[in-house]
């Protein structure tokens, strides 16, 4: 599996990553990762290391396990070694930001992939446009929510939220709000937590759906929720297929491979998409030219726009989803 | 003080728990009727099952003034080694469930090895294990999820006389806990460990091997818990069980256990996971805010440590006056 990843990245960085090997010279570049949990992260950190390795450059890695204060003391630890820059995943907004100013402090340039630091001042922030990410595919199952009921009786909506200290959770949270403010008299919200864990998540979900038997569309702040939903659902009826009696319109985020194979199964309807690539290439270009133009503190915000992937639109899209190109590479098949 | 107000008093702190599991069961209904159905009742049980099981192993350790650290890693690693095992040789689930078990007596093993037998701080050996056992499972699962098959999520949402599986399980151990503690030999001997190591010791106690026998009951029970856990969901991902151990350590000692030793009991870990998890559904049930919902849940546990540390001195307090025979007594 793990060279069906290596293969699928390869291959669709080879023509981004063309462009600036042969112009960069070869740097030293420290990755220091908060943890690889999710499919995402994995497929970014596969894309950064073997892009970079490829060009030519040395890439140190550093897990720093889910604790922020130990990817503080890592990225000391690179600064010390001399690094020629700097890409980090953080573990929280706030950690981010005292880790960007550290390394700037040292004149090291720093890029922060997909989780913002909460002040975007300093650094290179790539990142995704998640409010509006969730927006587009909230919008797609609130149609079909409203599609589906002839009345004009109240629908009720249930949001999987994330944990509420990582901004990305918040903006999805906020997209999903977007959505539904649209035809604010016609839901009801559910709201909750996950804290990005499966258990809680599924302890949260049975009881919510206890609560209120009756869902009408329901909106997970992750795509690798989408097994911990499935599993209350089912046991309850509730898991159909579109067009079966009892389908719940579904839409998650992220885009990974699960996802792009629940829509074609007809279970989920939309996914947000981060464009992965996009947010992986635009970090390293951008890093490597501040090393190469020498330039310590570079402050640049780059926005991944990122689209929903839906059950409409899957023929003509579905290879621009990272999942679902991992999916034909046979991801799933572990 | 009156006599009959001291004797309710008495009674409130001796119960404490109870009374606030009481309370919370009656403000949540009070709130939302249908929380105190069949239905969502039997939810709590089921989802307090996880935490529950491996709270169960937990007061085994901590009767012996020790801890146990390493549970999250080993409800991560051991469901894992199973499903590698379910896997390359075609076991049933049953046998997945028997191979957990054997991994959990393996991971136990090597906590006891350096607890019991070369005198290292469990505090330490189980900190060391808990990043040793999920750095070995990350690396056996190159950080990717692990997906089992469909039998096992037919096991996991399977029922029993119409009992969910995980409450069967959840009440099997319960019971095969309470009784070790309560009715054997073994039992007997790790109070008197927990009270006073050096005494129990001198009594012919072979303490090194009572402690390793401890933590890896402590390892099994989290290996039945991550096992039972993932069998509902059907994946298991690297981030699974990462911080439960606190909610574990915190679930057992809500139900009595004492972290200096020799006070608890497996109906306590029982009656503490069950309200952690009441209080946690109860607040998604009622619809709090999600930003209050940490609030609350720390608030209820606080007063129910409160009341039990009230509990322990009212306690202290009236062995002192019996230091005098008591009139009438």
């Amino acid at each position: 599996m793990k060279l069906l990843i290596n293969t699928a990245t390869a291959a669709l960085l080879a023509i981004a990553g063309a462009g600036y090997a042969t112009s960069a010279q070869a740097a030293t570049i420290c990755f220091a990762f908060q943890d690889l949990e999710t499919e995402f992260w994995i497929a970014g950190h596969k894309a950064i290391t073997t892009t970079l390795t490829e060009a030519g450059h040395t890439v140190i890695e550093r897990n720093a396990n889910e604790d922020a204060n130990r990817q503080l003391e890592q990225v000391r630890d690179c600064v010390a070694q001399g690094v020629d820059g700097i890409i980090i995943i953080p573990q929280d907004g706030e950690s981010a930001v005292t880790i960007v100013n550290e390394a700037q402090s040292a004149d090291v340039p720093i890029a922060v992939f997909n989780r913002p630091p909460s002040d975007l001042s300093k650094g290179i922030i790539v990142v995704a446009d998640n409010a509006t990410i969730a927006e587009q595919a909230t919008d797609f199952v609130v149609g079909q929510a409203l599609e589906s009921t002839s009345g004009d009786e109240k629908l009720n909506a249930l949001i999987i939220v994330g944990d509420l200290g990582d901004p990305n959770a918040v903006g999805r949270k906020d997209g999903f709000y977007a959505a539904i403010n649209k035809h604010e008299d016609r839901f009801n919200v559910i709201e909750v937590a996950s804290e990005w864990d499966a258990a809680t998540a599924l302890a949260n979900l049975e009881a919510a759906v206890t609560a209120n038997p009756e869902i009408d569309m329901m909106f997970t702040s992750s795509d690798f929720l989408f097994p911990t939903i499935r599993s209350v659902l089912e046991p309850r009826g509730m898991w159909k297929k579109a067009g079966e009696e009892g389908h719940i319109p579904l839409a998650g985020l992220d885009g990974d491979a699960t996802a792009c194979q629940l829509i074609k199964d007809g279970f989920v309807s939309a996914t947000g998409v981060q464009d992965l690539y996009f947010e992986a290439d635009s970090a390293m270009t951008a890093i490597l030219k501040a090393v190469e133009e020498g330039n310590a503190q570079p402050n640049e915000v780059i926005e991944d726009p990122g689209f929903a992937l839906t059950s409409a639109n899957l023929a003509d899209r579905e290879m621009d989803m990272w999942g679902c190109v991992l999916l034909s590479e046979g991801f799933l098949k572990n | 003080m009156k006599p009959s107000t001291d004797r309710a008093f008495d009674f409130a702190v001796r119960n404490a728990t109870y009374l606030i599991f009481a309370c919370v069961l009656l403000y949540f209904g009070l709130q939302s009727p249908g929380f105190l159905m069949p239905e969502s009742l039997a939810n709590i049980v089921k989802q307090a099952s996880f935490i529950g099981i491996a709270a169960l192993g937990m007061t085994f350790v901590l009767l012996t003034r020790g801890i146990d650290l390493s549970v999250g890693s080993v409800m991560f690693l051991a469901p894992l080694i199973a499903g590698f095992a379910m896997r390359e040789y075609g076991l049933p689930v049953w046998l997945g469930f028997v191979v957990a078990v054997l991994a959990g007596v393996v991971l136990g093993g090597i906590n006891a090895l350096f607890v019991a037998w070369l005198r290292v701080i469990p505090f330490i050996v189980t900190l060391a294990s808990l990043f040793l056992f999920r750095g070995f499972g990350t690396w056996l699962t190159s950080s990717t999820q692990f997906d089992f098959s469909e039998d096992m999520r037919s096991f996991g949402l399977s029922s029993v006389v119409g009992i969910p599986t995980p409450i069967v399980i959840f009440a099997i151990v319960a019971l095969i806990a309470h009784i070790i503690l309560a009715h054997t030999t073994f039992g007997r001997q790790i109070y008197a460990f927990g009270n006073d190591p050096e005494a129990a010791r001198k009594s012919g106690i072979n303490t090194q091997w009572l402690q390793a026998r401890v933590y890896v009951i402590c390892s099994v029970c989290a290996a039945i818990s991550g096992f039972v856990l993932i069998a509902q969901i059907g994946r298991l991902d690297v981030a699974f069980g990462e911080g439960r151990e606190f909610d574990v350590i915190a679930a057992a000692v809500l139900g009595g256990a004492s972290l200096m030793g020799g006070v608890g009991s497996a109906f306590g870990a029982v009656v503490g996971a069950t309200l952690i998890q009441t209080v946690k559904l109860g607040l998604v049930f009622t619809g709090v805010n999600l930003y209050l919902q940490p609030i609350m849940q720390g608030i209820i546990i606080f007063l129910a440590v409160f009341a039990d540390g009230l509990r322990e001195k009212r306690l202290l307090s009236r062995l002192k006056r019996t230091i005098r025979p008591l009139e009438n007594a």
